[in-house]
């Protein structure tokens, strides 16, 4: 089988920018933790890309997986902790198993949601966060609303220093390597069968149906992927990076909204796009954090309203508009 | 015991249930008129609840004294939002009126914040209240439920009795063929969008007759997911259905409490908010249509 090396150009600049985020984070003192919240933001935008950018269904309860996951890394080392001699495999236990739980709600969302369209699918993505949030807090599992604390268990079976190292290096190291395989299952499902019949659903679903195309075995293999790049995020940049998660902390609906204003700024489903916006986005919270601290949300509000009336499409959107025909156009998606 | 227990709450249950009914008729209308989930629906809540508060520490008036202000504000609020913003959105995509009127309730939120403060808050009215056997209920929630009760039937009335009403049932119907009737649908829009703002800041007001404490400017999001499972319950197209869901609603959150509650070592409040959100996927399974969806 002949690999096709030209439809893989457009990462090229995508991994240049993570290269150089990452080295700038690396070897420049305090800059580590911007990196970090930066990678955090791009890798987000372009789990979810995935499943939003190219179906166009509007997941509004996404935050659960990055919820599950921060619950899966949770429950692996705070159960795990307990059986010496595992010691780095509890973090990778803790991986699988936000793995799984992200699995199982993407499956019941799948059953339950993704027979529904527009405004429903929409309600009931954010029923679905809303009712797991509060049955945690409310049937008291996983220590229910008074939620999870493991910097003990997580020094016992390290020792301090590296528990330390891990908390703030490796977890953030992580979270870079997560957004460059989501940056290749981008442009991988773009670029192949999937990604065809993604848009078709997109542009017109019952006609993708009747062309023979599996709508419902395509929305979920997409909302599936994206689903389990969210829980590992989550499990990397909260769960490992925090050692605690809260239900009323993680299940909150701001974070959804943020994967959305990230993605629409850089151009909903292109490959650049949730760089970028996950760059803008960043680097202007962060700043606005500084200079106007508590004005952030007041100051974002109407900015993220005027720039979707005005460029619904996106910095990249209109790059590529600009860029068609020319020879940059193919390292371009 | 436990069944007194659950007839004063199922009482309560019905009262609020009218509340509920009344603040979730603006989202119906507007997604009926405009085919948009308004996102930022709580906020909205949380300003008629302000104004209240206004009303009452600033000008020293009782509660009821500020429905018409609310009104006003609310509908002001409604202009002014859908010529600014929504005007440009009624065709767009999903994601944009999503994040947008998410964006307008934060921006509401902040607004108000930066204006109050981010404290909690209330304020005290007294007149009297009703003894039962099996329960006492205040004055305060009768008045509210009353009220709420009379704007549903005014804004029935507008709807069945008068051409303009008609007209924005024929929108809701079929925008195109309402426009080829020679109704001026963009009119419509802008008042429809007014009048569901202004049905949610006056529904405000109600609810902090209800419960007077624990006025703050994030108090809203609680509602809005309140919202959304009665306006599914009501068939979402449909004010009159979302204001029976409401009741149903009342009934079912206030009766579940006093089940839940009988269970030990659980956090009864928690499940009955998660029970809501489990009604509305087996809702959304059975009969996405709403329990008094028409189709």
């Amino acid at each position: 089988m002949k690999i096709n090396i030209a439809k893989y150009y457009p990462l090229i600049p995508v991994y240049a920018v993570y290269l150089t985020m990452f080295l700038v984070g690396f070897f420049v003192p305090g800059l580590w933790q911007l990196v970090a919240l930066l990678a955090f933001y791009c890798a987000l935008g372009q789990s979810w890309n995935i499943f939003m950018g190219m179906t166009g269904y509007v997941d509004f309860g996404y935050v659960t997986f990055i919820a599950l996951g921060t619950y899966g890394m949770a429950l692996g080392i705070t159960y795990f902790s307990q059986f010496a001699g595992l010691g780095i495999a509890i973090i990778f236990i803790g991986l699988l198993l936000a793995l799984f739980l992200s699995t199982l709600s993407a499956l019941l969302e799948a059953g339950i949601a993704l027979r529904l369209r527009g405004a429903y699918f929409a309600i009931a993505c954010i029923g679905i966060n809303e009712g797991l949030r509060h049955l945690i807090e409310g049937a008291k599992i996983w220590g229910g609303s008074e939620g999870m604390l493991y910097w003990k268990e997580l020094t016992e079976v390290f020792g301090t220093e590296t528990a330390i190292q891990l908390t703030t290096l490796w977890a953030d190291i992580a979270v870079f390597i997560i957004a460059v395989i989501a940056a290749f299952i981008n442009v991988y499902y773009m670029r192949s069968k999937i990604g065809y019949a993604l848009t078709a659903i997109r542009e017109d679903e019952d006609a993708a149906k009747v062309m023979g195309i599996n709508t419902t075995k395509y929305k979920t293999i997409a909302f599936l992927t994206s689903g389990w790049l969210g829980a590992l995020v989550g499990a990397m940049a909260w769960g490992l990076k925090l050692t605690h998660v809260f239900p009323a902390d993680v299940f909150v609906i701001h974070y959804t909204v943020e994967c959305i204003v990230i993605v629409v700024l850089g151009g909903i489903g292109t490959l650049l796009g949730p760089l970028v916006g996950g760059l803008i986005y960043g680097l202007s919270k962060y700043w606005l954090a500084i200079i106007l601290p508590g004005f952030q949300l007041l100051i974002f509000a109407p900015i993220i309203i005027c720039i979707i009336i005005a460029f619904p499409e996106g910095v990249i959107g209109v790059v590529k508009r600009r860029v068609k025909g020319t020879r940059l156009e193919r390292y371009i998606l | 015991m436990i069944l007194e227990l659950l007839a004063g709450n199922l009482i309560h249950g019905l009262l609020l249930g009218c509340v509920y009914g009344l603040s979730t008729m603006g989202l119906s209308l507007i997604f009926g008129v405009l085919k948009v989930i308004n996102v930022g629906h709580g906020p909205f809540i949380m300003v008629g609840a302000f104004v209240t508060l206004a009303m009452v520490t600033i000008f020293g008036t009782a509660p009821p004294v500020a429905i018409p202000a609310a009104l006003v504000v609310g509908m002001a609020l409604g202009f002014a939002f859908f010529y600014t913003v929504m005007r440009r959105l009624i065709k767009a995509p999903e994601f944009t009126t999503l994040l947008v009127t998410f964006a307008i309730g934060i921006l509401l939120q902040e607004v108000v914040k930066f204006t109050f403060g981010a404290e909690y808050r209330g304020y005290n009215w007294e007149v009297g209240k009703i003894i039962l056997t099996i329960t006492t209920i205040p004055m305060t929630k009768v008045y509210a439920s009353i009220g709420s009760i009379i704007i549903a039937l005014l804004l029935y009335l507008w709807f069945n009795k008068t051409r303009t009403g008609t007209a924005v049932r024929a929108v809701v119907e079929d925008s195109e063929g309402a426009r080829v009737c020679g109704v001026n649908v963009d009119r419509i829009y802008a008042l429809s969008f007014a009048i569901a703002i202004g049905l949610t800041v006056m529904s405000g007001v109600f609810l902090t007759m209800f419960i007077p404490v624990g006025i703050n400017p994030y108090m809203g999001g609680v509602y809005t997911l309140k919202a959304f499972v009665i306006a599914v319950l009501g068939g979402l197209t449909s004010p009159y259905g979302a204001f029976f869901a409401g009741l149903i609603f009342g009934l079912i959150e206030n009766g579940a409490y006093v089940l839940f509650a009988q269970i030990p070592g659980v956090a009864p409040f928690s499940l009955t908010v998660s029970l809501a959100f489990w009604m509305l996927f087996l809702l959304l399974l059975i009969k996405p249509t709403g329990l008094l969806g028409a189709k």
